[in-house]
């Protein structure tokens, strides 16, 4: 997952507990092996690496792309999982290295969901396009994982894999957990403290991954339509939500809406911090 | 494990438009798309709330008692500062306005009556057939407390705290610990509190010498300097949830107050052992005072307190009922009961109504009499302090709340209260069973509280 995960269990069931991670360490690392980007020959590199050849690939994958075809849909185009190859030309280090117009244009040729074919069970990318799924696994394990828990145990279980949380059902006595947003300053302080008794948080956003050049912050959010980050995104969004999923692709799609990020979320009626 | 993946593979014949959201929205567009995604497994709602890091519970509070008696007005200010680990920073501010006039222990007559009053500088006189009053009444109190509270390992919670109070004539300083442990999956609670006050009493006038006369104006032979007392609770506790709907709580108090227990501004008459009216005096030629005998009140110089309480509340479809029941016995012989129900009754989601009765009842303390026979060897303690007699009360009101946009709330709150005492008979001498010796009260008690966070 790229980050630490955690799983908090409000037991004093030594057994249970050992077992409870025991189940949620292996399914993080099956949706991390099946799914990551770095790790070759899995369903992603097997799609990637196509040649332009349709590739059929399993239900578990079939339903996260469907997923990320819908979420395409409902942002008009904003969120894209073709995206990631813009990666090429930018790299978000602190550093000035604004990539060239030219550059970026290049890329964005090979971006594009409109570009694939996607007819269940079989997708077929043409030669230069990657897709990414990234931008949804944490939050689809930590909600994996939650399911798999509940099965086992009522005990409260709160599943955190690096700012990607989900809180199994309220306890007893309805005090919930703690969760701190991480402060913009990286200094290990807090911004804001929610108490999460059931559901889903997610945080978009990272105060470190950015570019600034001639005094312009260029925000690691990329548009897939232009190819450059997104103006005036906001630089940390969280939003609670039934389910980690939906908290944090509206995290996402708050991002992505850059200056109308507060408005989208107000008119969605979703509980969320946004900091600029 | 074969678990996860054999379980990845359950397939979306679930039910995934249901989702609860306006639909049309994205909202709705991307909770189906998720439980589609999670095979069908719709979640429970999410509860998530910001904690505040500063809340305020303000309330302004009259309470006023029918025929000009006394009325306060306080402003009470909670502050709580909450950070991250559950540990809690709370101060409180308190500040009373009290005046109007309050009965004073001598026993009515079919005559007037003078007193000399509690600073000794002047004299007041009363009508016959009413209940003596002291309408020099009149105080500021102002009281400050911090408690800090913090979790001790994984399943217990310590606090502690200072309190100070300061009145014209009065000092509170005390100190309070407390810690509880959870146990049984967090279901049990059990709590042990201690506190210490040390109470200093600096009376207008200086402090009376108990069960000596009342004096001539100037004479302040038997006035004495600061008086104190100490105050130590024990509160031992233990709160059970039950089920998801019903939580108890069980309480033992002790409490021991040892020192000056009096009130200096409390008197007894001194009547005529047939006819129960007071005796008569003349004060020195040229000077004035009382025109009939009384004695300063004198109290136990320790009392000690036991009470249990016991307390439910019923969680019934948004409806809590909050029943409760304390009793309470000292070594001053005075035995109370007391039972509180409240029922909080939401009206949509912003407003509640919470109708409230309290019933109490106490008997009379041992040392409790309307007067001291003339002629006859005092007693070692009396008072005529209405508060330490025989009365039943009852408290009847509602309580309004309801909650602003920004999540704020404000309440009101009105109440009646009537206590109504009776003397026991044979307590009564003479003309006194024809007098209402007893000060029956009626109050009103109005409140209003905002409560906001940053």
């Amino acid at each position: 997952m790229g980050s630490p995960c955690e799983v908090l269990i409000e037991s004093d069931d030594e057994v249970l507990s050992k077992k409870l991670i025991d189940v949620v360490a292996t399914e993080a690392w099956r949706i991390e092996d099946k799914f990551s980007r770095y790790i070759p020959g899995n369903i992603i590199g097997r799609i990637n690496s196509g040649d332009g050849q349709p590739i059929e690939v399993d239900e578990e994958t079939a339903n996260l792309i469907d997923f990320s075809f819908s979420l395409h849909k409902m942002s008009a185009g904003a969120f894209d999982i073709t995206s990631g190859v813009l990666r090429e030309a930018w790299s978000f280090d602190g550093s000035d290295n604004v990539p060239s117009n030219t550059r970026v244009n290049d890329i964005l040729a090979r971006v594009g969901w409109e570009k694939i074919g996607w007819q269940s069970p079989c997708i077929h990318l043409p030669q230069g396009m990657q897709i990414d799924l990234g931008g949804i696994g944490k939050e689809y394990a930590v909600d994996r994982a939650t399911a798999i828990v509940l099965k086992l145990t009522n005990q409260p279980c709160l599943i955190n894999f690096g700012g990607d949380i989900r809180a199994s059902q309220t306890s007893v006595d309805q005090r919930g957990w703690q969760v701190g947003i991480e402060s913009l300053q990286n200094d290990q302080t807090t911004q804001r403290v929610i108490r999460l008794q059931q559901g889903g948080l997610a945080t978009s956003g990272d105060s470190h991954r950015f570019l600034f050049k001639n005094g312009i912050r260029y925000g690691h959010v990329l548009s897939p339509k232009t190819g450059w980050p997104i103006p005036d995104a906001p630089r940390s969004v969280t939003v609670a939500a039934d389910t980690c999923t939906q908290a944090g692709m509206f995290a996402t799609l708050a991002m992505l809406r850059g200056a109308e990020a507060e408005a989208f979320l107000e008119q969605e009626s979703v509980q969320y911090w946004c900091y600029r | 494990m074969g678990l996860a993946a054999a379980d990845a593979a359950v397939t979306n014949n679930n039910d995934c438009g249901m989702t609860g959201k306006k639909p049309n929205t994205t909202a709705a567009a991307l909770a189906s798309a998720t439980c589609a995604l999670l095979g069908g497994i719709s979640a429970e709602p999410v509860q998530a709330q910001e904690e505040k890091d500063w809340s305020f519970d303000t309330a302004l509070l009259y309470y006023g008692e029918s025929d000009s008696r006394v009325q306060d007005i306080s402003l009470n200010v909670l502050a709580i500062r909450s950070f991250i680990d559950d540990r809690i920073l709370s101060l409180s501010l308190g500040v009373d306005t009290l005046t109007g006039a309050t009965p004073i222990g001598a026993a009515p007559f079919n005559g007037p009556q003078t007193f000399t009053s509690p600073s000794g500088a002047q004299v007041s006189t009363r009508s016959a057939n009413e209940i003596p009053l002291d309408d020099t009444f009149l105080d500021t109190r102002v009281a400050l407390a911090a408690t800090w509270q913090q979790p001790l390992g994984r399943l217990n919670t310590v606090s502690a705290g200072v309190s100070i109070s300061d009145e014209y004539d009065y000092l509170h300083l005390g100190a309070n610990f407390k810690i509880s442990w959870d146990f049984n999956k967090r279901n049990t609670t059990v709590s042990l509190g201690l506190a210490f006050a040390n109470d200093e009493f600096d009376p207008v006038g200086g402090a009376p010498t108990p069960l000596t006369p009342m004096l001539d104006v100037g004479d302040v032979s038997n006035r004495n300097g600061d008086q104190s007392k100490n105050i130590v609770d024990l509160v031992l506790g233990v709160s059970q949830v039950i089920n998801r709907n019903l939580l108890v709580q069980l309480n033992y108090s002790f409490s021991n107050a040892d020192g000056y227990l009096n009130d200096p501004y409390k008197i007894l008459s001194v009547v005529d052992s047939i006819t129960g009216d007071p005796v008569a005096r003349v004060p020195t030629p040229g000077i004035q005072g009382p025109s009939h005998e009384y004695l300063f009140e004198s109290r136990p110089g320790e009392r000690t307190k036991h009470s249990l309480f016991g307390q439910a509340k019923v969680y019934m479809n948004g409806r809590i009922l909050d029943a409760s029941y304390r009793y309470m016995t000292d070594d001053w012989d005075i035995d109370s009961h007391t039972i509180d129900l409240r029922y909080r009754w939401p009206l949509g989601d912003t407003r509640f109504i919470e109708p409230h009765v309290r019933f109490y009842t106490q008997t009379e303390a041992d040392f409790y009499r309307t007067s001291i026979i003339g002629g006859t060897a005092f007693p070692t303690n009396a008072s005529a302090d209405y508060r330490l007699g025989n009365f039943d009360a009852i408290t009847i009101g509602f309580k309004y709340g309801w909650k602003t946009e920004a999540g704020n709330q404000w309440n009101t709150r009105l109440e009646f209260y009537s206590a109504d005492g009776s003397v026991p008979g044979n307590l009564l001498v003479g003309n006194q069973a024809g007098q209402e010796m007893y000060p029956d009260l009626d109050a009103i008690i109005f409140q209003l509280g905002y409560r906001f966070g940053k």
